[in-house]
């Protein structure tokens, strides 16, 4: 019965996260082979994906390096690029607060964006996504789905090269994605508020560099949900 | 070398970024601020999909939003008529390419 609940929560957590990496095949060919026009070794260039696990910086990364920056202006620019995992390391701590502290550690290793949304979205759920072994399942299983599948799409980027023909339009699928993966997180109106002005404030930022925009965008959003929530309150009382 | 010291470098600050709340019980988001966690994830995942759909190549004209942001709402109207991802995905992707090759029959340049 356990044993069962488990392969379904394994059964869902890969089928999950399989459609986040189809939908990614585009943008993980493109990455990999831009990486390869950089005078990067390749095989650095590949091994970012399982050292880095996350798209945009590892990309950044591995410019800059070709470019001949030194550490810490790559270092800076990842960090950067990627502050926005420190929210979601916020948002699931209350989650993963009784995992074990390598059970955690592991879980911060692969909090790449759509891991996060996927385990937020079946976190939140009304039955809280099962058992903490469940959860565990569910989590873990989505998060190596990704990160072998990514790992794949960037390599067979790097040594093949970008194979899409232009004509075949694929640029919204990585933002149609994330749209269906912020769509479950949205359940109230503070919510609804939070999504619609941080995506419009990042637009208006996008002229800002990559990572910033998202940052301005997701402070944005927080701060007018958290208005509409206090007015709610407001209201209520 | 340099290189493999970069790459390294660059995974650990990225580490560094996901575990800040998970390293340690003791280290949590203060009370304060716990009821307004579920704001994050609208508000990042919007941060990241609005920009890409109202502009998906780059370019904010009537041409290239306007055919992406009814695909967004194909999507959105699919996925919450199925609640499956890939059916969203999917026709959204399907209905995008089908308005634009309406648009390169009507010779709407971009």
């Amino acid at each position: 019965m356990d044993s069962d609940r488990l392969q379904a929560a394994r059964g869902a957590a890969a089928r999950d996260a399989l459609l986040v990496v189809l939908s990614y095949i585009p943008f993980g060919l493109a990455a990999g082979a831009a990486m390869a026009t950089t005078g990067v070794d390749p095989l650095l260039s590949i091994a970012t994906s399982p050292v880095v696990f996350a798209g945009a910086a590892q990309l950044a990364a591995v410019q800059l390096l070709g470019a001949g920056a030194g550490i810490a202006l790559i270092a800076a620019t990842v960090a950067v690029i990627n502050a926005r995992h420190l929210l979601y390391s916020a948002a699931l701590q209350p989650h993963l607060q009784s995992w074990s502290r390598p059970q955690r550690l592991l879980a911060a290793y692969l909090l790449a964006d759509p891991v996060y949304a996927l385990a937020a979205a079946r976190f939140e759920k009304s039955d809280g996504g099962g058992t903490e072994r469940e959860k565990r399942a569910y989590y873990f299983t989505a998060g190596v789905t990704c990160l072998v599948g990514w790992s794949a799409l960037v390599t067979i980027g790097v040594l093949v090269g970008g194979f899409i023909p232009d004509w075949v339009p694929l640029e919204l699928a990585i933002p149609l994605t994330f749209l269906l993966l912020a769509l479950p997180l949205v359940r109230d109106l503070p919510g609804l508020i939070a999504g619609a002005v941080g995506g419009l404030a990042a637009l208006a930022a996008s002229g800002l560099p990559m990572g910033v925009s998202i940052l301005v965008g997701a402070a944005a959003g927080i701060f007018a949900g958290a208005l509409a929530m206090g007015h709610e309150e407001a209201a209520r009382a | 070398m340099l290189e493999l010291v970069a790459v390294l470098v660059s995974g650990l600050v990225t580490f560094v970024t996901r575990v800040v709340f998970l390293l340690d019980r003791r280290l949590r988001p203060p009370k304060r601020v716990v009821r307004y966690l579920p704001l994050i994830g609208p508000a990042v995942l919007a941060a990241i999909a609005v920009p890409g759909i109202l502009a998906p190549r780059g370019e904010l004209t009537w041409a290239e939003s306007v055919p992406a942001l009814v695909a967004a709402v194909v999507s959105w109207l699919l996925w919450r008529w199925s609640r499956q991802t890939w059916v969203g995905l999917l026709g959204g992707l399907v209905s995008w390419w089908g308005m634009l090759a309406l648009l390169a029959l009507l010779g709407v340049s971009r």
